[in-house]
């Protein structure tokens, strides 16, 4: 955090308009250390300001979204890299979450709606959205259908929770309708959110095993 | 398929030389015999130079081309002693007369080959003036040749063309894939961020900004691809159920596509519409609704829910056995159609939920069928 105990945050997006223009909005509650243009640009940048949170455009001239995430939390595992993207490839945006960004946002979202994204993003929370619960669900609805070993998978509670945040409810509806508190929501979704990350992470490396390159 | 009817020529001309010029001798007219093969050679050179061009392939040249083989095959009775045809030695051409026929049926289908094998099957009849075992049996294969021949020719004159049309449409989805994400990285943004900042500001902006706002879901829908079937004729349900995202609709997908037979798909389509339709009506105006596609593997489940007014839960039942079956009918309907389960559940103050779960390999009919309709 800076001085002033706001975030430092960084802004990835090759519109200029919708960079500058978020930029510009978000000064007054956070901290913008820069804004970047391109991917490498990202990568530069994130070394030299450590911001605490990347606010990230999917579509970028250099480098797909989801390599961006994996290299800038390579660098710093301690960054939170949430994507904001008018992006409706949802491929994409599970590429980047599953590569490790703490959650997604479109771009139509309101201002407030990002402000408090942008907040429980960098405290290390994940954003739900409906949409994005969407994509977790089938992402593991598909693992099953994989033949590969060691796929990870959903509990019983953990697909109920998703399929409500899924469905537009808050985590306070979800708790009063399952009868759980309001914590216990929330570990249930950043579960399923992790689980997919190791995986992710775990695939890399047998990759990168079976290559030959360790 | 012409290249293939050449080869065939070509070998068979090589069978029949070989024959000719070992046998010649033995021939009651042995110039005969190697005029009869300078004719085939010329012949073979000619009709095979004519069909590889499309236009020198004419019909006139595969009747020719029959009646040459057919004329060659009754000459054997001039050129070769009748003790040696009695004695069943081969007709002069040999099998080079079914490259004609394969020629038909090449040209014209399995009926043009079948045409063919009758008039060169008739031929070898004539010359023999008797049916032996061999001759039979060369003028079954050569039907078998006319009609496979012709069959294998649709058959791929078909893929070829099914190929062709694939292609296009590839092409065609390429070029609008990459006008869609031109228009996606430029002109979609600009007016999402007018849209968002307009609301913003609120007075005129806002208004203006509402404006914005209703071009970017215009124009999205514009470049967004219309819902096209899997060459399996299955279709994915995503590309159904994106377009009923709106302002106050969010629509949940999976990253990977749904498939269900295609009238399945836009059954289920269907009725989702009418869930978010009757939303509109009944929710209230401030009403929101969040449509999940999930699938479970076995099943594909769409759920559309909303935060509106609700209603009391013997409210619908009784609609129903008053005989204004409305909602019920047409939802789960059609969705029972399918095989499928249609639920809803609702609450006073607490929204509606319908769940529409369709199994996989649903097909609205026989369901239709099975009930004796």
């Amino acid at each position: 955090m800076d001085a002033d105990g706001s975030p430092r945050l960084l802004v990835v997006d090759d519109h200029p308009i919708w960079r500058d223009g978020i930029a510009e909005r978000l000064a007054a509650g956070f901290s913008v250390v820069g804004t970047a243009g391109d991917g490498a640009q990202a990568l530069r940048l994130a070394r030299a300001t450590r911001p605490q949170l990347v606010l990230l455009d999917l579509h970028l001239p250099d480098l797909a979204g989801a390599e961006v995430t994996r290299r800038l939390l390579a660098d710093d595992p301690s960054l939170h890299v949430l994507v904001l993207s008018a992006s409706g490839e949802r491929q994409d945006v599970l590429d980047a979450v599953t590569a490790g960004a703490t959650g997604y946002l479109t771009k139509s979202a309101s201002l407030d709606e990002v402000v408090a994204a942008v907040r429980s993003a960098a405290a290390g929370e994940a954003v739900f959205t409906p949409g994005l619960a969407g994509l977790v669900l089938g992402e593991y609805r598909r693992l099953v259908g994989t033949p590969e070993p060691e796929t990870p998978r959903l509990t019983k509670r953990e697909t109920e929770v998703l399929r409500l945040v899924a469905k537009g409810l808050t985590y306070r509806e979800i708790a009063e309708r399952l009868v759980l508190s309001h914590r216990t929501v929330q570990n249930h979704v950043q579960n399923t959110l992790t689980k997919l990350q190791l995986h992710n992470k775990a695939q890399l490396v047998r990759y990168a095993l079976e290559q030959g390159l360790d | 398929m012409w290249r293939a009817v050449g080869v065939f020529r070509l070998v068979t001309l090589a069978y029949a030389a070989v024959l000719i010029l070992r046998d010649h001798q033995r021939y009651a007219h042995p110039l005969g015999g190697l005029m009869t093969l300078a004719v085939m050679a010329a012949w073979s050179a000619l009709v095979t130079v004519a069909y590889a061009r499309r236009s020198t392939r004419r019909p006139w040249i595969v009747g020719a081309d029959v009646a040459v083989a057919t004329a060659l095959i009754l000459a054997t009775r001039l050129v070769d002693t009748a003790a040696r045809i009695d004695h069943g030695a081969a007709t002069l051409p040999v099998c080079w007369a079914a490259a004609s026929v394969l020629a038909c049926a090449v040209a014209g289908g399995p009926w043009a080959g079948v045409a063919g094998a009758a008039v060169v099957s008739a031929a070898d009849l004539l010359e023999r003036q008797a049916l032996p075992r061999n001759t039979f049996n060369g003028i079954v294969l050569l039907f078998i040749a006319g009609t496979v021949g012709g069959h294998v020719v649709r058959l791929v004159l078909r893929a070829e063309a099914a190929l062709d049309r694939a292609a296009r449409r590839e092409a065609a989805t390429a070029e609008r894939r990459r006008i869609a994400r031109d228009i996606h990285d430029s002109v979609l943004q600009v007016l999402a961020l007018v849209s968002v900042r307009g609301r913003e500001l609120g007075g005129e902006a806002a208004e203006l900004g509402r404006l914005a706002g209703e071009q970017e879901t215009a124009l999205r829908s514009l470049i967004a691809l219309p819902p096209s079937p899997a060459p399996d004729g299955r279709l994915d349900v995503r590309t159904l159920l994106e377009p009923l995202a709106g302002d106050r609709i969010t629509v949940s997908c999976p990253a990977h596509e749904v498939l269900l037979p295609d009238p399945a798909a836009r059954a289920l389509a269907a009725a989702t519409g009418e869930a978010l339709d009757n939303v509109r009506r009944h929710a209230g105006p401030d009403a929101r609704a969040w449509v999940l596609l999930d699938d479970e593997g076995e099943v594909v489940a769409v759920s559309v829910r909303d935060d509106g007014v609700g209603f009391e839960a013997g409210r619908l039942v009784r609609a129903a056995e008053a005989g204004r079956l409305g909602v019920a009918q047409s939802i789960v309907g059609r969705i029972r159609e399918l095989g499928g389960e249609a639920s809803l559940t609702s609450a006073p103050g607490r929204g509606t939920e319908v769940e529409l779960r369709v199994p996989r390999t649903a097909s609205p009919r026989e369901e239709v069928d099975h009930r004796g309709r």
